[in-house]
C-alpha cells in the first residue's frame, strides 16, 4: 500500500510494499511512483496520473487495466492496482502481485486454445447444442460435412441437420430426455441419417455426450461420416448375393445339363446298336469295329455324366445327418466291390462312429477302396483301412501295395475328370477322388496322399470330431 | 400303353418288345394330357400296363399320376415309370402316387431290352385287377 501526493511522490509505504518492490521504506519515500513502473509505461502513467488528479474517483481492482510493477532489482511483475483519492490531493494505491493468477490464466488460455485446436482440426464433425437444441458450436469438419458455414447454423436448431421425420421428432426426443432421463442416443451412439445443406442425406455414426458447464447443460455430438463404410458393406452384400446365385445356378446347371444330355446319348447308343445288328451283312470288319467303339464311347460318356451328377449332388441334395458306424460302411463298400481273392483287405478293429450323411461316407470309402483294388498290380495285394484318433479329428487311411503315384501327380489326381492311366486300359471317369475331396471338405476335413511309386499309396482323410461323439463310438 | 415324347426312346421300347416277341398291341401318347384324353374316351379298352416317362412337355409323368391315381376308372392300371431321372424326389413322388415300378432307362440298348424283358416277365405272371 502506497500513498502518493499530487505530484506522484511516495509519501507513505507499508511493510508489504517494501517486500513487494524490494526497497526499504526510506528508499521508497525518496521515489516517485513512476520509479515503480517499467520505463516503457512511465510517460503514459504520468498523463494518466494527472488525469486522475483532475478527475479523482475510486478505481477498483481488476477493472481491466493491465499494469506491471518494477522491483528494485529490475524484475517486473503483473500488478493489479486500485486507487482511492484522499483529501489534499493524496492518493491511496493498493498494489497486488497477480503473477500467479496471470500464470494460471495464461495456462488456462493455452489449454483452451489447445482444446479449441483439437476441435477445429478434428476429422469428425463436432457440434454442441444446448438443452433447447440450439447449436452452440460447429467445427470446420462439421462445415465441410454438412455444407453449412458456421454463421448459418450457430443459434439455430440442430434439427435442421436431420431429414424428416427425425427433424420434426428431435425437439420431442430432447424434451423427453430432459423430462425422463431416458436415453436413446446420449451416451450410447448409433447409426442415423443426416442431411446436408443441399438436402442430400448420408449415413452417420453419432455419439452424443452430455456435459454441464456452470448451470448450462450442453450436449456434444460427434458425427462420423460412414457413407464409405456403408457403400462397402452394401457392395459386399451384393457380391455375396451374386456369388450365391451364381453358385446356385452352377449347381442346377450341372444337373440340368447332365440330365438333358442323357436322352440324346441314349438315342445315339441305341441307333448305333441297331445299325450294327440290322446292317451286319452290309458292314465290313472296319465298319463293325467303328460301331463297337462308338457304342463303347457312348457308355463312357454315360459314366461321365453319371459322375457329374454324383459330383453335383454332393451338397445340393442333403440327406439326414445320422450316426454312421464306419465299421459297417467299410464292410458294405467291400461287399459292393467284391475284391478278387488275391487281394487281402485288413480293416482295423473299432473304427469310430461319425455323424454325417451315410451315403457320402459310403461314397468316400467305396471310391478309395475301388481305386486301391483297380490299380493293384501285385500278385499278392494288401489293402489296409485304419484310423488314428486325434484330439480334434479322426484321421482315416486307406493304403495299398499297388503301383503308387509320383509326387508330381498328387494334386492332379484330386481334380475332376483327371486320370493318370489311358482310359482304354483302365475304365475310369476321373470323378472318384474329386468326389472324395468334395465330400471330405464339405465336412470340414482334409484329404491327401502319401505314395512311393512301385511300392504303394496311402490316402488319408480327416473328419472333425465335432459332430462325432465318444458315446456313439461305444454304442 | 407307352407315354413317351422321345421318338428314339419309343422306337427302343417297340423294338425291344418285338425282339422279345411280345404280341400285345401298344399305343403311344406323347405326353400326360394326350394319354388322359385317350384313356377317357367313352368305351375305351384299358391298357393292361402303362409305361410312363417323367420329363415330357405339356404334362409330365408326375402330373399325369396325380390325375390318373385319383380317377376311379384309371387308378388300378399298373404304371411303371421308365425315365432318365435318378433323383430321389422323383422316385419318392412316383411311389407315393402308387406306381408299380421305377426303372431308369439304360443307355445301353441291350440293357434296355433286359429291362423290358423284366417288365414283360413280371406282368405276364402277375394277376391284374380286371
Amino acid at each position: 500500500m502506497l500513498i502518493t501526493d499530487s505530484s506522484g511522490r511516495i509519501v507513505l509505504a507499508n511493510t508489504p510494499a517494501e517486500a513487494l518492490f524490494g526497497y526499504t521504506r526510506a528508499e521508497l519515500l525518496a521515489l516517485s511512483v513512476e520509479s515503480l513502473i517499467p520505463p516503457r509505461f512511465r510517460a503514459t502513467h504520468v498523463t494518466r496520473r494527472q488525469d486522475y488528479t483532475a478527475h479523482p474517483g475510486s478505481r477498483v481492482m481488476g477493472s481491466g487495466v493491465e499494469l506491471y510493477g518494477l522491483r528494485k532489482d529490475g524484475g517486473e511483475f503483473a500488478a493489479d492496482v486500485s486507487l482511492s483519492p484522499l483529501e489534499g490531493g493524496y492518493v491511496l494505491a493498493t498494489v497486488h502481485d497477480i503473477t500467479r493468477r496471470k500464470r494460471a490464466e495464461e495456462a488456462l488460455a493455452e489449454q483452451s486454445a489447445r482444446l479449441a485446436a483439437i476441435v477445429e482440426t478434428a476429422v469428425d464433425a463436432i457440434i454442441t447444442i444446448d438443452e433447447r437444441g440450439t447449436i452452440d458450436s460447429f467445427n470446420p469438419a462439421a462445415e465441410r460435412l454438412f455444407g453449412y458455414g458456421r454463421d448459418e447454423v450457430l443459434g439455430r436448431n440442430v434439427s435442421q441437420l436431420m431429414p424428416s421425420p427425425y427433424r420434426e421428432a428431435h425437439d420431442g426426443y430432447l424434451e423427453h430426455y430432459l423430462a425422463t432421463g431416458e436415453k436413446r442416443i446420449i451416451g450410447l451412439g448409433r447409426e442415423v441419417v443426416a442431411q446436408r445443406k443441399d438436402g442430400s442425406t448420408f449415413p452417420i455414426e453419432l455419439a452424443v455426450s452430455e456435459m454441464r458447464v456452470g448451470s448450462r447443460r450442453l450436449f456434444t455430438g460427434l458425427v462420423h461420416d460412414i457413407s464409405l463404410r456403408k457403400q462397402t458393406e452394401e457392395r459386399q452384400a451384393r457380391l455375396i448375393h451374386e456369388l450365391e446365385s451364381a453358385n446356385e445356378e452352377l449347381k442346377n446347371f450341372a444337373y440340368v445339363v447332365s440330365h438333358d444330355l442323357k436322352a440324346p446319348l441314349r438315342a445315339i447308343g441305341s441307333l448305333a446298336d441297331w445299325i450294327s445288328t440290322d446292317q451286319s451283312e452290309k458292314l465290313d470288319a472296319e465298319g463293325k469295329e467303328h460301331l463297337r467303339l462308338l457304342i463303347q464311347r457312348t457308355r463312357r460318356m454315360d459314366s461321365l455324366i453319371d459322375g457329374i451328377l454324383q459330383y453335383s449332388r454332393v451338397g445340393r441334395v442333403r440327406e439326414a445327418v445320422v450316426a454312421v458306424d464306419v465299421n459297417e460302411i467299410v464292410q458294405e463298400a467291400l461287399a459292393m466291390l467284391a475284391p478278387p481273392p488275391q487281394i487281402r483287405v485288413e480293416v482295423a478293429p473299432d473304427l469310430p462312429t461319425v455323424r454325417a450323411e451315410r451315403t457320402r461316407i459310403l461314397q468316400v470309402f467305396q471310391n478309395l477302396l475301388s481305386n486301391a483294388i483297380k490299380y493293384l498290380d501285385k500278385p499278392e495285394g494288401l489293402i489296409r483301412v485304419g484310423c488314428v484318433d486325434h484330439d480334434q479329428e479322426w484321421e482315416f487311411s486307406v493304403s495299398d501295395n499297388g503301383q503308387g503315384i509320383e509326387t508330381r501327380h498328387f494334386k492332379r489326381i484330386f481334380q475332376l475328370f483327371q486320370t493318370l492311366a489311358p482310359k482304354d486300359r483302365v475304365e475310369s471317369t476321373g470323378v472318384g477322388l474329386s468326389l472324395v475331396k468334395k465330400i471330405v471338405e464339405m465336412y470340414g476335413g482334409r484329404v491327401w496322399i502319401e505314395s512311393q511309386p512301385g511300392a504303394g499309396s496311402t490316402f488319408f482323410f480327416t473328419l472333425p470330431r465335432s459332430g462325432t461323439t465318444q458315446q456313439e463310438q461305444r454304442n | 400303353m407307352l407315354v413317351e415324347d422321345d421318338e428314339v426312346d419309343a422306337m427302343t421300347v417297340r423294338r425291344a418288345l418285338k425282339e422279345l416277341h411280345v404280341g400285345n398291341p401298344m399305343v403311344q401318347a406323347e405326353n400326360g394330357e394326350e394319354a388322359l384324353s385317350y384313356l377317357r374316351q367313352p368305351g375305351q379298352v384299358m391298357p393292361c400296363i402303362i409305361l410312363l416317362d417323367l420329363n415330357m412337355p405339356v404334362m409330365g409323368g408326375i402330373e399325369f399320376l396325380q390325375v390318373a391315381k385319383h380317377d376311379a376308372a384309371l387308378k388300378r392300371i399298373p404304371v411303371v415309370v421308365l425315365t432318365t431321372s435318378d433323383e430321389q424326389q422323383d422316385k419318392v413322388a412316383s411311389f407315393d402316387l402308387g406306381v408299380a415300378g421305377y426303372i431308369r432307362k439304360p443307355v445301353d440298348y441291350k440293357q434296355f431290352v433286359e429291362a423290358v424283358r423284366a417288365i414283360d416277365t413280371y406282368w405276364t405272371l402277375s394277376e391284374l385287377s380286371q
